[in-house]
């Protein structure tokens, strides 16, 4: 009896230990700042995802608040069920361009190439500025594959968790900012 | 009988040195820079603070935080609790115009490093002790329990302020 409640132990001790073994790297969410000029600040912050992941759980509404996202300020905003129409549709077309603007030095552009979605905004003249963003669609369909007036925070995470490269990149005239995962801390 | 008296004697003090050196000591060192320049020392057990914390009057120990403040401090509970079981790392660099400010993680601590031309500020400070600090939903503070903290961060200097002109101060928890 006593036999056989160490062998069950140790094969407890090894599954464990092999699921252990079989977890993916943690992730980390750099951000970097570069300022230029004579006093130049350089930012630097480092965050594993487990971090990340806990602070967006516990504040959701950074996101989203009764059923629309947040784009930038709360000037713009749009309701989760029109966002999962228009990318629903977006989605089925695939490799495309969906948005150009050109007005005045400023051309936006939203376009899918391949598994991402990216967000170019070029400003030219004395305050150039380049603004490059990548969206991986999984992250899109993540964040809108729940239903009602929430986004799937869970889900989103689970994407997130597997993305390693560069989120938004930003070349401006006085600061330069990148934002990006991978797996070094 | 001589013997027996001079035990229990003994004993008294003895048992007394014991139980601060197992309870902790935070020490502060005071140096003043320059030939002339005092040093202070001020050993205090952490008994004796967190017995002296214990009798702050309630009204000093809460904060006045207004809703938007108390509605994210579960977040940064959370947030603190999470960064406990991260691996250590390099939390923040800010570097601008000679100054520089470094918040590492380190074990269970956060060290933060701030360094400009006339004075350089080393802090750790023990995880626990953070959540022990941040005050609850009613923002109340206990102040026994942070100094409590403190037991979890013993052999560790505290904190040091170094100035160009040699003054130094130094708070060590033995």
């Amino acid at each position: 009896m006593a036999r056989a409640r160490i062998w069950a132990g140790m094969v407890a001790l090894g599954m464990t230990a092999g699921l252990a073994g079989a977890q993916p790297p943690t992730g980390w969410l750099h951000v970097r700042v570069e300022e230029s000029g004579a006093k130049a600040a350089k930012v630097s912050v480092n965050l594993p995802l487990s971090v990340v992941e806990v602070a967006l759980k516990a504040a959701p509404e950074t996101l989203e608040s009764k059923g629309r996202i947040k784009l930038g300020s709360d000037k713009h905003e749009m309701s989760l069920d029109d966002a999962r129409r228009i990318w629903a549709e977006l989605r089925k077309a695939g490799d495309v361009d969906f948005v150009t603007v050109d007005q005045g030095d400023e051309h936006v552009s939203v376009a899918r190439k391949g598994d991402l979605v990216l967000v170019h905004v070029n400003k030219a003249g004395q305050k150039a500025e380049e603004v490059v963003v990548e969206v991986p669609v999984d992250l899109v369909d993540a964040m809108l594959s729940g239903t009602g007036e929430q986004i799937n925070l869970q889900a989103m995470l689970t994407q997130l968790q597997k993305r390693r490269g560069d989120i938004v990149r930003v070349k401006g005239d006085d600061a330069n900012v990148r934002i990006w995962i991978d797996e070094q801390n | 009988m001589m013997m027996k008296i001079a035990a229990a004697v003994m004993a008294v003090p003895v048992a007394a040195v014991a139980t601060i050196g197992a309870t902790g000591v935070v020490v502060v060192d005071v140096r003043e820079g320059g030939p002339q320049g005092h040093h202070i020392v001020v050993p205090m057990p952490l008994l004796a603070a967190r017995a002296a914390a214990a009798f702050v009057p309630e009204d000093k120990a809460r904060l006045h935080l207004d809703s938007e403040a108390a509605r994210h401090l579960p977040l940064a509970r959370e947030v603190v609790e999470a960064l406990a079981q991260a691996a250590d790392c390099e939390l923040v660099r800010v570097e601008q115009d000679g100054e520089q400010v470094v918040i590492r993680k380190q074990g269970q601590m956060l060290a933060v490093h701030v360094r400009n031309k006339d004075e350089e500020v080393r802090v750790n400070v023990p995880l626990e002790m953070v959540l022990q600090v941040l005050p609850g939903p009613d923002g109340r503070l206990s102040p026994s329990a942070a100094v409590a903290a403190l037991g979890s961060a013993r052999f560790t200097d505290l904190v040091e302020v170094k100035s160009a002109d040699g003054d130094r101060v130094k708070i060590t928890v033995w």
